[in-house]
């Protein structure tokens, strides 16, 4: 071998074997020179032991008992690799799901802090990023048109109307402690938003601070279930009667797990948790990956009617991207019983979540863009666009993205982590285990304690103002008057972007 | 059960650790001598004395337990080293050997109960199926 490498196995041969013989050297000086020596005998002779039960006490690490004590610097370094890569090593650029650059914008805005860069655009600007076309004649800030969004307007069902076109997404009290869960619900009290309660049941907290909400009836229907899983329509009609309760949200698919149902890791089922949701401790909560009353187009329809009549709000449906034909089969069959939900929220396949199974997060659904042009393309092709409103989610975090979102086809923005972030989420995702160090997704009273209400609602609300500020001015510079105006010409899209099928489809149709 | 003889166990080794402070920090004679013959004194008497704290601390906590049985293990082995080769066992010096075994004997058996909590090794000794995130 010419190569210059350290024959690993060679020196651990070597440690093995010096540190004994370290702890006889020890003694004996310790015996003769001064007794101080004895700590270097008494600390070989840990070591040693340590490195016996490493290579001969131990079956399941094969690098220690092989290597014995060298080895364990493998596992020392790997397990601060996380850290050490997020705080000196990553790139402002590089870092999944959010990268420095995107997170701190959203700090900023949390902060109030205003957005202007110096020097240039550090992205690489030739790349396949979607741009914005800015028009030659942008209209001034007093033709903005006032954004009213108005869901429900039919027979028996109590309107609502959207103001402000941006909302948080649905994260269930069990997913988030219950600081994280009213902070976002006083923050959005304070900004005038709506907030989605997730799957969690009865939503307790959420309810606390007098928002406007979403309630989601999740696949496992907690909070408004029959014991065999069924829809218990008393509770949902008793809890669509609170005031607060704007709108219902039957969830379909998750982008982060589509094709799965929800999912909370035993780590975070509380007594609160096991008896708001109706189940046991201890176990993983795994809800069923559909509703049982929906097996297929018709079946769903019928259950979007069913839950129209039941609540008398404005429902909605939210879904993941699998097949746009299945969608189109879906549209058909709502055109054939003449029922329309009052809206659709499209998730993509980028989507967060506090579990999921990895093959889940990384490998099924569409990813949001194309999925919401699809989507926004076949609603017009049944000619039933204006039946339904349109609502986009999938790492909307920054108002760039929200407003190309918004000019495939969007008519309001749904955002769950960026309002995390705004709150003080620092991606250490650690979502799952119960030991989220802001006291986010925790359920810990100690990491909670961090996470004050009180001051961080108001971070909650700046994020809302600054991003729509941001929002308004780039409607501004596009030159339109109201989202609405907003279509596919306003965007630049290179032929590699992951619009440009989607695209192409359109222009040939 | 397991709580119990765990908190024997460190109650145990920490009264007979913490009452020997008072002699090594107010510099009673005995223990000068003691150190005096490990050619120890002063500063090693203190040394010992500040680390036998430590362990007594660290012992008493509950989150730290283990790191106290740790650092407790190894002042009694020097201690019992110090009997074998200094010291000796006539008269005083083998109650103080006993007393030095005892807690040596708890400290183990803290090692072994708290197995899943020693530093570097607690994952060896995890039950498998649920690994650390």
């Amino acid at each position: 071998m010419s190569k210059l490498a350290v024959d690993f196995h060679k020196l651990s041969t070597f440690t093995s074997m010096s540190l004994p013989l370290g702890a006889i050297f020890g003694f004996y000086l310790g015996y003769m020179v001064s007794f101080y020596f004895h700590f270097l005998t008494v600390a070989f002779l840990f070591l040693f032991v340590v490195d016996l039960i490493y290579r001969f006490g131990q079956r399941r690490h094969i690098i220690l008992r092989n290597f014995g004590i060298i080895g364990q610097g493998r596992y020392l370094l790997e397990s601060v690799g996380p850290e050490l890569r997020q705080y000196l090593f990553a790139n402002d650029y590089e870092e999944l799901p959010f990268n420095r650059s995107e997170r701190s914008e959203v700090y900023r805005k949390a902060q109030n802090i205003d957005s202007a860069s110096s020097f240039g655009t550090l992205l690489q600007y030739d790349a396949r990023e979607i741009k914005l076309r800015h028009s030659m004649y942008p209209v001034s800030r007093e033709e903005l048109k006032p954004y009213a969004l108005r869901l429900g307007a039919r027979d028996g069902c109590h309107e609502f109307v959207l103001t402000r076109p941006l909302m948080i997404s649905a994260m269930s009290y069990g997913a988030l402690g219950e600081h994280a869960v009213r902070t976002l619900a006083r923050g959005a009290k304070m900004a005038g938003i709506v907030m989605n309660t997730g799957e969690g049941g009865y939503p307790k907290y959420h309810l606390m601070e007098g928002c406007d909400l979403i309630f989601q009836l999740g696949t496992a229907k907690f909070g408004v279930r029959h014991d065999d899983g069924s829809l218990k329509d008393t509770a949902l009609a008793e809890l669509a009667a609170e005031d607060a309760i704007k709108m219902i949200e039957i969830k379909l698919s998750q982008g982060a797990k589509p094709g799965k149902g929800g999912l909370l890791p035993k780590e975070k089922i509380t007594p609160e948790i096991s008896e708001l949701r109706g189940v046991p401790m201890g176990r993983d909560v795994v809800s069923p990956p559909h509703h049982k009353e929906c097996v297929d187009a018709a079946s769903t329809v019928a259950f979007i009617r069913h839950v129209q009549e039941v609540s008398g709000v404005p429902v909605g449906i939210k879904m993941c991207m699998g097949s746009l034909d299945e969608f189109r089969e879906l549209l058909v069959s709502m055109k054939a019983q003449q029922i329309f939900p009052d809206y659709i929220s499209i998730d993509g396949g980028e989507g967060g979540t506090g579990a999921s199974p990895k093959s889940f997060m990384d490998g099924f659904g569409m990813p949001l863009l194309p999925a919401l042009a699809g989507a926004d393309r076949i609603l017009k092709s049944e000619g039933i666009r204006d039946r339904m409103k349109l609502f986009a989610a999938g790492k909307l975090i920054n108002p760039h993205r929200q407003m190309v979102a918004m000019a495939v086809g969007a008519d309001a923005i749904y955002s769950a982590r960026g309002f995390m972030l705004a709150m003080g989420c620092i991606q250490s995702l650690q979502c799952g285990n119960n030991t989220c160090p802001v006291g986010i997704t925790t359920h810990d009273k100690v990491l909670q304690r961090g996470l004050v209400v009180e001051a961080r609602c108001q971070r909650v609300k700046n994020y809302v103002e600054l991003t729509i500020h941001d929002l308004e001015q780039e409607l501004i510079a596009v030159g339109c008057r109201s989202y609405g105006e907003l279509s596919r010409r306003h965007l630049f899209v290179p032929h590699d972007s992951i619009l440009a099928e989607e695209f192409k489809v359109e222009k040939s149709a | 059960m397991k709580d119990v003889i765990s908190w024997i166990l460190r109650v145990v080794a920490a009264v007979i650790l913490g009452q020997t402070l008072f002699f090594k920090f107010s510099g009673s004679e005995e223990s000068v001598a003691l150190f005096t013959q490990l050619e120890m004194e002063p500063y090693g008497r203190i040394l010992i004395g500040v680390l036998e704290l430590i362990a007594v601390i660290l012992l008493l906590i509950p989150t730290s337990k283990a790191y106290g049985a740790v650092l407790s293990t190894g002042l009694m082995t020097g201690a019992l080293i110090g009997h074998v080769t200094k010291l000796g066992f006539a008269g005083e010096m083998l109650s103080l050997s006993i007393l030095a075994g005892i807690v040596f004997a708890s400290s183990i058996a803290l090692l072994i109960l708290h197995r899943n909590e020693v530093p570097i090794l607690k994952d060896l000794f995890k039950a498998e199926g649920q690994p650390e995130l």
